[in-house]
């Protein structure tokens, strides 16, 4: 009886360590389990200059979401963003790609837009800035372009 | 014989091929066309002998300012800088905005257009989304120097009109969202509509 009892005590114990196991690697890892999370919009950038899926969406400095995927359709590289549900967005809202500081990694801001018409899931953000290339920018007016 | 017969149906195949592939510059849509023609229009003023003449500063600006509010959507241009403010404006304000909005474009652009010389523009690509588009240009100087520059543009019935201008990927219309939201949130709209009237007095 005796015995059993222990048995059983270490089983549990055991179990609540593989519980907190999965539950820690699945909080560190950002994994999403359920996918609930937010609703997706797509914005087309005509160069996503190295940003990269888990990146920041900020609105005035303030994390609203994901990026969940980049990929590329004609020519133009397709971002699909991830953002809480009480976030609205206007179609006239701007999507442009930043830079953290000077050489910080890069984000998506969104300037909010003012019109009657909000983004449904899955709209478009028509109106993006693409990251701007510093070094091209930097080498196209200090040595001129021959 | 049957290797003549089948170099004819090779040659048949590549003429209707190269019937069908137009070349690029023919597939340039209505919006490209009706940037060029505005453009060419401003060039055309530009390189006037006449009006390049000191005393005709006052009409080639007129003339200027013409030509490019006929392409330009200053209202929705400047719906889109004040953003959520313009709701809250009455449409006499809204209407105020709109004329100080042009004024300020006019004194920042037209003035710098009108140093233009000799520049060529190159129309790249154009990509349309419905009643949207966007016109992909750039602009090459003397030097050789290119600046990109995107047109995009809005379908108002068979008229497409710019609404937003990108230079080196930076937009117009971002710029002055992000300025006057925050003049407007560090103090009121009278505060930005003050500030804009002494930029046009200027």
């Amino acid at each position: 009886m005796k015995k059993i009892d222990l048995e059983l005590a270490v089983g549990i114990f055991l179990l609540i360590g593989i519980l907190s196991v999965g539950y820690l690697s699945v909080k560190l890892g950002n994994l999403d389990l359920t996918g609930k999370r937010g609703y997706t919009i797509l914005a087309e950038f005509e160069k996503a200059g190295g940003i990269k899926a888990g990146a920041v969406v900020e609105i005035a400095g303030v994390e609203v979401g994901s990026i969940k995927n980049i990929r590329l359709t004609n020519n133009a590289a397709l971002v699909e963003l991830t953002l809480d549900d009480n976030v609205k967005i206007h179609d006239d809202a701007i999507a442009s790609i930043k830079t953290k500081g000077l050489i910080g990694e890069k984000f998506i801001q969104i300037t909010p837009g003012g019109s009657e018409k909000i983004l449904p899931t899955g709209g478009k953000i028509r109106d993006t800035e693409s990251a701007v290339d510093m070094e091209e920018l930097i080498s196209k007016y200090v040595f001129g372009k021959v | 014989m049957k290797k003549s017969k089948l170099s004819l149906a090779l040659l048949a195949l590549i003429a209707g091929l190269s019937l069908t592939c137009s070349p690029l510059s023919a597939d340039a849509g209505e919006p490209t066309d009706q940037i060029k023609e505005t453009v060419d229009a401003v060039m055309k003023i530009l390189n006037d002998k006449e009006l390049k003449r000191p005393e005709k500063e006052k009409e080639r600006r007129i003339n200027l300012r013409q030509t490019i509010a006929k392409r330009f959507d200053f209202e929705e241009m400047a719906k889109r800088s004040l953003a959520a403010h313009w709701k809250d404006r009455t449409p006499a304000e809204q209407k105020e905005f709109v004329a100080l909005y042009s004024d300020l474009l006019e004194n920042t652009y037209i003035r710098k257009i009108e140093r233009y010389e000799n520049e060529k523009v190159v129309y790249l690509d154009e990509r349309l989304d419905g009643d949207y588009a966007v016109v992909k240009t750039k602009i090459v100087d003397k030097k050789g120097l290119s600046i990109p520059v995107d047109y995009r543009v809005l379908r108002k019935k068979d008229k497409w009109e710019v609404y937003d201008i990108i230079i080196e990927g930076v937009s117009l219309v971002n710029n002055y969202r992000t300025q006057f939201t925050q003049i407007i949130r560090s103090g009121s709209y009278d505060d930005l509509v003050k500030r804009l009237r002494e930029k046009v007095i200027k």
